[in-house]
């Protein structure tokens, strides 16, 4: 392997790495803006400048590869200036309107600014001027000011999403990103291209102007949106989830998600059950764990009680629903419940709908002993069933199908329904649980590809709701047959034995030299 | 006068209502207004409360609708006993510090007993003989051991603090009643030791008599007053009398930094009133003792029964103009006193606690022996 | 490094004559009884009481610097200055300014806020929100105390009542074409 020495440390490299790669190996940072390590490296921005020993011009680091022997510096005095001086030259034209710009606050412009630059502007001409929200696209929103045609955008629809909407029109201080004509951005992957912007040309016409990056929260979290499980951080502020992105993992989503997934998070905080409800009358938890338990014990033939399970649940809600049903309920049916399957394409988007299909087979041993929705609605026309455990709202038919679902729920003896939406379910419902969302709560997801991964709580239920293993744990209890658990690392760890899951990956470390993928915003 | 009236006055009825409930008490409730509230802010430089005003009348009237107010929410404030607490005992602490500071006032004197007959002025020794019958009409009761049933009785508020403390399941209530029990013990042997050389100059313990022993001019012209046969004694009394009652700079027992409000801490609604109205009584009790001891009580000087004596002229007086001038003093001397207490609270800074226990054990009580010592050697050479 | 002069000061060891105290309590009195009377006086022009009665008496003097309540500037078409950038909510101290931000017609001014409530009763007055504002959009030189308010509600002073007293900034405005 060659060897090389980047501001006095050896080390190490494969052969074919680029000096900013091999830099961050050593444990320096190099700044860049056109670089991206998903992407190929045009080295059109200049800011990754390294003195060469033995070059007599400054190289970019981005994509100079590095040789056996090379001495290189990336700290040294002619480096910074020319640093000092790319950035001036970027900001000739920029807006520095930073007050009303999203990307503030996470903006590499700004820290590079704040260390190399902390110039005033030299500048006495007025600034070239800019069409300044123009939408590129559906979810896109573009500023031309603050552009600073690194072209990571393009690289993106040209490499990842090969669809290729982007160009630059244009020259010099005019010229802008557009779409080509009669077209827009409008890839199933579009916002990916607000997260690698280096600077705030391009924003989340959701996430606009809604908060400030240094107010947000943010905490691990895996999209509920399909069963290919992206990994997100979830950034929220007061409770509420504002903004996912992509967090990066390689064996899952790489640095991207798609937009579909990254809007589902305003399920979190849309038609929320948050009381827990007997007969339409709000009792506290304590009494609602005896009314169903006086209400299921009365029930002779446990084969009556149908329990829906969600494949939306986390795999230790899961477990709990099914030891409930089997132990202490004891032998009631199970149903498979969840989402319709969908759209899907090659790259992350699956047609399974659900995120956590391969958790239901794993704690139930593949899926076999679950009786499709079909079924349920077969046996509550024949009367077979007449007590129904549903949870979650999702139903995996089509919209007649549910029609005549509904319907069938007022022919139930009892319906009790756990779930943190109310859906139609809400008024036909005689006991009503509100339940968690997954940014309430921990738990563990398998994807499409049985790849376990851990979500993390980010803030406290909504109103008076709590997790779906704690449901089931109240409602055990108050069957006088507890189960044996406090915690759930123990729900996990039996979990775990029982089903011979595989444990929770370790979260992958990012490549080194990456930027985009993992770090939080500051938070406060 | 109605033979009502009279029957009352002999039964001691009418002595109770005006100087316990209109005296004392408005004496009392007025200080919690215009001593702490208006003088403080008067020497500090600031108004003081003057935004409560009463219906109709857009005037703060020299803040008295605050009093008011404060009087409403005291009565309608919800009573609040701690968990823990013992509730009989809480419940009597109040009762225990307010009712001794009350009955103490039995025994003073606000005039003169009423002459029914003549009476006799003896220019030579300054006494004045009735003849004919006396009404004890200006004292509640009469005895001859008056100043000690006054002390015996003032000291039974000690219990009061003590148990609000204890009562009160609160570990600043136990620490503020421990010190204020603390407190008033030590300072009731200085109290009591500083009067000795008093009680040997007039030998007697009736309160009446004191006053009256005090009416003697010396040399013609000079009123034997306490103050100006003991002074040392006075100022020994009037410094352990504010300890006594924990007046600032003693108000140890009540510290917000350290105890809250000490042995008052959990006390709220009427009894934590009851409480505060029973200490500023004490503090009225004491300007009571300081003034018949030290300041002739209810004598004005050069005034006897029937006018004003300046050397051999006098100046006639009707005998119920007497009676009012007299009245008008020893109330006059009480409110004074109240008035100085006030002053020193507002002039000096607070002790801390061991510099109070030095002051009474260490210096306090070796002056009042010494006093008493030089009193009686002067008393056995005269 | 500069030279410091020390000056050691002498440790007055009370006299008898001060350990007796009493004189000097005396002394004390005298200064406290000479405020009490002095304050007692019926002319009130002789008094030497601080205390303003505002807002009965509103005080004669303020400062430069006085900090009274928030006030909103305007642009030159009278249209609000503040581009919520929350530079303020964010440094306040006392965590009582509320933004919702929103997208503005003019693409020009692009943003600006559709909320912009202030907590007058959480104030602490400290000024910072107007150090921190970019845009000269928010001051406290209103001049006008927070006064007294029966209702918790009448405290939140929103948008449209802190511009009525806001007025033209000298500052260079943004967002021009
Ligand atoms: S892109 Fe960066 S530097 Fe430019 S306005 Fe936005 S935050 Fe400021
Ligand atoms: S819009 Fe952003 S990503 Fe695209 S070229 Fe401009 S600065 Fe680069
Ligand atoms: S003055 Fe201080 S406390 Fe008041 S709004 Fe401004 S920053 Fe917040
Ligand atoms: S007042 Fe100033 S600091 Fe506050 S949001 Fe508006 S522009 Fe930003
Ligand atoms: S030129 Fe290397 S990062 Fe842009």
């Amino acid at each position: 392997m060659p060897k090389v020495t980047i501001n006095g440390t050896e080390i190490e490299v494969d052969k074919g790495k680029s000096i900013l790669r091999a830099a961050a190996e050593a444990g320096y940072d190099v700044p860049h803006f056109c670089y991206h390590p998903a992407l190929s490296a045009p080295a059109n921005c200049r800011m990754c400048l390294v003195e060469i020993e033995g070059v007599p011009k400054l190289q970019p680091g981005c994509y100079s590869q590095i040789n056996d022997g090379m001495v290189v510096h990336t700290e040294s005095e002619r480096v910074v200036k020319a640093r000092k001086a790319v950035l001036e030259f970027i900001l000739l034209n920029h807006p520095v309107d930073c007050p009303i710009c999203d990307q503030a606050g996470e903006c590499k412009l700004q820290d590079y600014y704040i260390d190399y630059d902390a110039q005033e502007s030299r500048v006495r001409t007025e600034k070239q001027n800019k069409v300044k929200a123009y939408p590129i696209g559906p979810e896109v929103v573009y500023d031309g000011e603050r552009c600073i045609l690194c072209t990571r955008c393009i690289r993106f629809c040209q490499e990842v999403t090969q669809t290729d909407e982007l160009t630059i029109v244009e020259r010099g201080d005019r010229a802008e990103i557009r779409a080509f004509p009669g077209r827009e951005l409008d890839n199933n992957y579009s916002m990916c291209t607000v997260d690698i912007c280096p600077v705030g040309a391009l924003t989340a016409r959701d996430f606009r102007f809604k908060c400030r990056v240094w107010l947000l929260t943010s905490t691990d979290s895996v999209c509920t949106g399909c069963s290919n499980g992206c990994n997100i951080h979830l950034d929220h502020f007061r409770n509420e989830v504002q903004r996912y992105r992509p967090r990066y993992n390689p064996e899952v989503n790489d640095y991207w998600m798609c937009d579909e997934g990254r809007l589902s998070y305003k399920s979190v905080h849309t038609d929320r059950q948050t009381e827990p409800k007997v007969n339409g009358a709000t009792v506290n938890w304590h009494a609602l764990a005896q009314a169903v338990a006086d209400k299921l014990g009365k029930v002779e033939d446990p084969s009556q009680i149908a329990l829906v399970i969600s494949p939306q649940a986390t795999c230790e809600d899961i477990f709990l629903a099914k030891r409930f049903g089997e132990e202490t309920l004891g032998g009631v049916q199970f149903y498979l419940g969840g989402k319709l399957s969908g759209d899907s394409d090659e790259f992350l988007i699956k047609a399974d709908k659900n995120p956590n299909t391969r958790g239901i087979e794993a704690v139930f041993g593949g899926t076999d002993s679950l009786k499709s929705f079909d079924d349920l609605l077969a046996d509550m026309e024949s009367g077979a069933i007449s007590v129904l455990y549903m949870s979650g709202t999702d139903t995996p038919c089509d919209a007649e199908t549910r029609e005549r679902f509904v319907g069938l729920l007022d022919g139930l003896k009892l319906f009790l329904h756990q779930s943190p939406h109310a859906g139609e379910f809400a008024d036909k419902a005689h006991i009503i649980l509100p339940s968690c969302t997954h940014a309430e709560k921990d738990g563990t997801f398998i994807n499409f590809d049985g790849v376990a991964q851990p979500i993390y709580q980010a803030f406290a239920g909504y109103g008076r709701s709590i997790p779906d293993w704690q449901i089931f744990l109240r409602l055990a209890r108050a069957m006088k047959k507890p189960f044996d658990y406090t915690f759930l690392t123990q729900i996990q760890e039996e979990m775990f034995a029982a089903s011979q899951a595989p444990e929770p990956e370790p979260e992958p470390e990012p490549e080194a030299g990456d930027d985009e993928s993992s770090a939080p915003p500051p938070a406060e | 006068m109605p033979d009502i009236i009279v029957t009352l006055l002999n039964l001691g009825v009418v002595q109770i209502l005006l100087i316990v409930f209109v005296f004392v008490m408005g004496l009392a409730s007025m200080m919690t207004l215009l001593g702490d509230r208006k003088q403080s802010a008067k020497i500090q430089n600031r108004v003081g409360p003057n935004r409560a005003r009463l219906p109709f009348i857009n005037h703060p009237l020299l803040g008295i609708p605050h009093f008011l107010a404060d009087g409403i929410k005291m009565v309608l404030k919800e009573n609040i006993v701690p968990d823990g607490a013992n509730k009989t005992l809480h419940l009597i602490a109040p009762g225990l510090v307010f009712l001794p500071a009350l009955v103490a006032w039995a025994a003073v004197p606000f005039m003169d007993t009423y002459c029914a007959g003549e009476m006799l002025i003896d220019t030579a020794t300054w006494t004045e003989t009735c003849q004919g019958e006396e009404h004890r009409w200006f004292q509640i009761m009469n005895f001859n051991s008056g100043l000690l049933y006054g002390f015996a009785i003032a000291s039974i508020s000690v219990y009061g603090a003590a148990i609000a403390g204890w009562a009160s399941n609160s570990n600043f209530s136990l620490l503020g009643g421990l010190r204020s029990s603390a407190q008033m013990v030590s300072y009731e042997v200085s109290l009591g030791l500083s009067l000795a050389g008093v009680l040997m100059i007039y030998g007697t313990l009736d309160m009446n008599e004191m006053v009256r022993q005090q009416g003697y001019l010396i040399g013609d012209w000079l009123p034997m007053w306490g103050i100006v046969v003991q002074p040392v004694a006075f100022f020994l009394f009037f410094l352990a009398g504010m300890a006594e009652t924990k007046r600032a700079p003693f108000d140890l027992p009540e510290g917000e930094s350290e105890i809250v409000a000490g042995y008052i801490t959990e006390y709220s609604s009427m009894k934590f009133a009851v409480m505060q109205l029973g200490e500023y009584v004490a503090t009225v009790f004491i300007a009571a003792l300081i003034a018949i001891l030290f300041l002739g009580g209810w004598q004005v000087p050069w005034l006897f029964a029937d006018g004003f004596h300046f050397g051999s002229t006098v100046i006639e007086l009707p005998y119920w103009l007497v009676i009012i001038l007299r009245i008008g003093a020893m109330c006059g001397k009480v409110v004074l006193l109240v008035w100085l207490q006030f002053m020193m609270r507002w002039t000096l800074p607070r002790f801390r606690y061991d510099q109070v226990m030095t002051l009474g054990w260490k210096i306090l009580l070796p002056l009042s022996l010494a006093n008493l010592v030089v009193t009686a050697f002067i008393m056995a050479l005269f | 490094m500069a030279k410091h002069e020390v000056k050691q000061v002498e440790r007055v060891e009370p006299g008898l004559w001060e350990k007796s105290y009493i004189p000097e309590i005396a002394r004390g009195l005298k200064v406290t009884i000479g405020h009490f009377l002095n304050n007692l006086r019926p002319n009130k022009e002789k008094h030497t009481t601080f205390t303003r009665e505002y807002p009965d008496v509103p005080t004669d003097y303020y400062p430069d610097r006085f900090r009274g309540l928030h006030r909103l500037m305007l642009r030159d078409d009278g249209q609000v200055r503040c581009v919520a950038c929350m530079c303020c909510s964010t440094i306040c101290p006392a965590n009582c300014i509320h933004i919702e931000a929103a997208e503005h017609d003019d693409p020009a001014i692009e943003k600006y806020p559709a909320v912009f409530v202030i907590d007058e009763l959480r104030c602490i007055v400290c000024g910072l929100c107007v150090e921190a504002c970019p845009c000269d959009a928010i001051r406290m030189d209103s001049g006008v105390h927070a006064h007294p308010f029966t209702d918790r509600g009448e405290a939140f002073l929103n948008r449209d009542l802190l511009m009525e007293m806001g007025g033209l900034s000298m500052a260079k405005q943004g967002g021009e074409r």
